[in-house]
């Protein structure tokens, strides 16, 4: 370390010698004699000491990365990313990979769960910390007391705990695969293993339906933009809920009429242990899930609290002179102002969530993080792997990023 | 012409600035030369360090070491440094009093009993798994006994050297007992609990897969979820290897059964360094007294009454003396480097073979099953004591 510390001193001291001879060779010129010396000249020695301090940085990381590359050829580890192709032996639950799918396949798996819990949750994080944000501030003096104990409680434990802890419950409170709990007429299936819904099977003109409903959601958008553009233009009261849903709807209904019902709706049943119909969700995506969502949602709750407290007394005020009503203070004046607060916190709230979801693997899902575990225990080498999962990590935070990004900037009063 | 002038000195300004970069990038890439072969001198420095702490290590045996390494070494030490386990029921786990016990430890006594004469001379090493190999290649332990699997890769790449398996495991599957499950062939959609980055998943995928038996593997990451996860059956079945099942069999409150499949060979044993065939095979031979003793009949308790046993088999193996014919008195020798009395040495302070099963493994209601003497129809078979 000291000889290239030493190395790196002596080639930036023949730089300076150069630099002061050349300096010395222009000075003697008449129309440069007044230039300062470059050991007075900031511009000179700004430059050298970002030179110099990225050199110590460039021969800190090149000495790491020599030792590490020593250390790796002296115990025969290969760098390479063959091992990718190779047979992974593992298996994921409820994932119909197969354990002699190749390694890059089964880390495609535990990309898809990862995003599965991201996509799910963020949203109700969202939501649910806003309702409970909303509650905290509360002239209900139990609601705001139920919202504080709340978030105290979920923002103040580790959140590996509360995933565990969620997991832990569902476990004991739901009963064992053999005496499921199945509610309303049998079209629900709870048990600690999985929980299984009714869902819609294609039936005939099923392709055709879908297209109905694609059109039907296009006339919805449609009757929506021309509703809000008739309110910008001429304060119309725009109702565009109202008209984009009712189209929908209608357009959807007579389509499905007119097919003669083009799917019908199944429900999950266990028969000799295999589920038959509907959609089954496995317990420890959902336990991980609510695990997270609550644990987020303390957070988020808290954000929305100060974003709401930040917007003018006189906003509220203005609110009231015009006699609106509580729903329509937040809807109209109060949340689009705190939200615009709101937003970047936020976006930091999506990363932290994203990070946490590295957890899952703790009570038996396999997302990302706990497959690359797998294949660690399966002597696959772990700097790449290690490499993978960080990069996988950076794209999901930075895409986060960008989507909130653009949203903020939306979000902001256009400056005149 | 001072126009010129100027233009002159700015070409020869750039010119130096390019020599100047050429410069540099020529001394960087000496430099990176350089810095290889710095890595290389660190790296040399780092191995003749490792060989001298090694020289140092050895420096208290190297009276002994023309005499054969490691035995000599332990001979003058006094005592044998066996690595082993502290968390596993019933093979090696620490005690309330600080002291080690279990099926493994008694094998690390077995080997002091026969190199020291005392089986109590055991400094017993608590290694977690990945620690156990580098620990016995650094040679700060004299034997490895720590449930560790036989296998080619750890033969080879490891520079170990498995000795008698002591114990024949394999990976089997625990069920509740009335779960109606009675053989793994019974198991199919059944949810199975796996320990996550194990050889037993890879086992469980692969053989499972061959025989066409659907299931779902629920991986955990530690014994801390897996066990309630059982307990609370979202998993029926719990994979792992069979003297482990039982082991926690023991600890729930839950009546449970074990299949009577098993799918993979699970030979555990005393493992050595490689490269000391002397060392290796005085252990060797002191496990295997034990598996003698037990086929000859010979038990802590009774050994006193093979002092005058008529059996010529006998009293070479415990180290007697042998009548020659012309009234003669001899001690057979057989050259281990081992005192002539070892086997009776193990026999009398640690036991047979199957007495430390019993002390050790039937607690946890473990069979003998394969590990019965061969004339049981198991597989402890040894080579003859001549």
């Amino acid at each position: 370390m000291l000889e290239r510390v030493l190395r790196l001193a002596i080639i930036l001291a023949i730089f300076a010698a150069l630099y002061i001879a050349y300096w010395k060779v222009r000075s003697s010129s008449r129309s440069h004699a007044d230039e300062p010396p470059p050991w007075r000249d900031s511009r000179v020695l700004v430059l050298a000491a970002q030179v110099a301090a990225l050199g110590l940085i460039w021969s800190a990381a090149d000495y790491l990365w020599a030792n590490f590359r020593a250390r790796t050829s002296d115990i025969g580890l290969e760098l390479d990313f063959r091992f990718l192709d190779q047979p992974s032996g593992i298996s994921i639950a409820d994932n119909p990979l197969n354990s002699n799918a190749a390694i890059r396949e089964a880390l495609t798996q535990g990309v898809r769960n990862t995003f599965l819990i991201i996509i799910v949750g963020i949203p109700l994080a969202v939501m649910f910390g806003t309702l409970i944000g909303i509650a905290r501030l509360s002239t209900n003096w139990l609601l705001s007391k139920i919202a504080t104990v709340y978030v105290e409680f979920f923002r103040n434990i580790p959140v590996l705990l509360v995933i565990v802890l969620t997991w832990t419950i569902f476990l004991n409170a739901f009963p064992p695969a053999r005496i499921s709990w199945l509610p309303f007429g049998e079209t629900f299936i709870f048990n600690n293993l999985r929980f299984g819904f009714p869902s819609i099977v294609s039936g005939n003109n099923f392709g055709t339906f879908q297209i109905v409903v694609l059109l039907g959601l296009l006339a919805a958008v449609a009757l929506w933009i021309w509703r809000s553009r008739l309110f910008d233009r001429t304060g119309t009261p725009h109702h565009r809920v109202l008209y984009g849903l009712g189209t929908f709807v209608a357009i959807s209904v007579a389509g499905f009429i007119a097919l003669g019902g083009p799917f019908d709706i199944t429900t999950p049943e266990i028969i000799d242990r295999v589920y038959v119909g509907g959609v089954t969700m496995i317990m420890p995506y959902a336990a991980v899930m609510v695990g997270l969502v609550l644990y987020t949602a303390s957070h988020i709750a808290e954000i929305v609290r100060g974003s709401i407290l930040s917007v003018d007394k006189g906003q509220v005020e203005a609110g009231n002179a015009l006699a609106l009503n509580s729903f329509q203070r937040y809807r109209f004046v109060i949340l689009p102002q705190a939200f615009r607060v709101a937003f970047p916190p936020l976006i930091n709230q999506f990363l932290n969530y994203t990070k946490n979801s590295s957890l899952a693997f703790a009570v038996g899902f396999a997302e990302i993080t706990g497959v690359i575990q797998n294949l660690f225990g399966q002597s696959r080498p772990a700097p790449q792997l290690l490499f993978i999962l960080m990069v996988v990590y950076l794209v999901f935070s930075l895409v986060l990023s960008a989507i909130g990004n653009v949203i903020n900037r939306r979000l902001q009063i256009v400056g005149r | 012409m001072i126009r010129r002038g100027n233009a002159l000195k700015r070409t020869a300004g750039v010119v130096m600035a390019l020599s100047l970069v050429a410069a540099a990038c020529s001394s960087s890439s000496d430099g990176e030369a350089e810095s290889t072969t710095g890595v290389s001198a660190v790296t040399e420095e780092t191995t003749a360090g490792t060989a001298a702490d090694t020289s140092d290590a050895a420096d208290d045996v190297v009276v002994t070491q023309s005499a054969g390494g490691r035995l000599a070494a332990v001979q003058a030490a006094g005592v044998l440094e066996c690595g082993g386990n502290d968390t596993l029921p019933g093979f090696g786990i620490i005690d309330a009093d600080g002291s080690f016990s279990g099926f493994d430890i008694d094998f690390c006594k077995v080997i002091a009993a026969a190199v020291l004469g005392d089986s109590e001379a055991v400094n017993v090493t608590p290694l977690v798994a990945a620690q156990r190999f580098p620990t016995l290649q650094s040679g700060e332990i004299d034997v490895l006994i720590r449930n560790t699997t036989w296998t080619a890769s750890r033969d080879g790449a490891e520079q170990a050297n498995f000795l008698q398996t002591t114990f024949f495991d394999g990976q089997g599957f625990m069920v509740r007992a009335d779960s109606g499950i009675d053989t793994i062939a019974d198991a199919s959609n059944t949810t199975i609990c796996v320990l996550t980055g194990t050889t037993t998943l890879l086992n469980l995928n692969a053989v499972l897969g061959d025989r066409g038996i659907p299931f779902t593997a629920l991986e955990f990451e530690s014994n801390d979820e897996l066990q309630p996860a059982f307990v609370a059956e979202q998993c029926e079945v719990w994979t792992s290897d069979a003297s482990q099942l039982a082991a926690f069999a023991a600890t729930l409150d839950i009546e449970t059964s074990i299949l009577p499949d098993i799918i993979s060979k699970e030979p555990l044993g005393p493992v050595v360094a490689d490269g000391d065939t002397e060392w290796a095979q005085a252990v060797n031979w002191a496990v295997m007294a034990t598996i003698q003793a037990e086929e000859f009949g010979i038990t802590s308790e009774n050994i006193g009454s093979f002092a005058d046993s008529e059996d010529s088999g006998i009293r070479r193996f415990l180290g007697l003396p042998i009548s020659d014919g012309d009234g003669n008195e001899v001690i057979a020798e057989v050259g281990l480097g081992l005192p002539t009395d070892f086997a009776s040495n193990i026999i009398s302070q640690v036991g047979n073979y199957g007495e430390i099963f019993e002390r050790n493994l039937a607690p946890l209601s473990l069979s003998r099953g394969p590990n019965a003497l061969w004339t049981d129809g198991g597989l402890m078979y040894v080579p003859p004591f001549r």
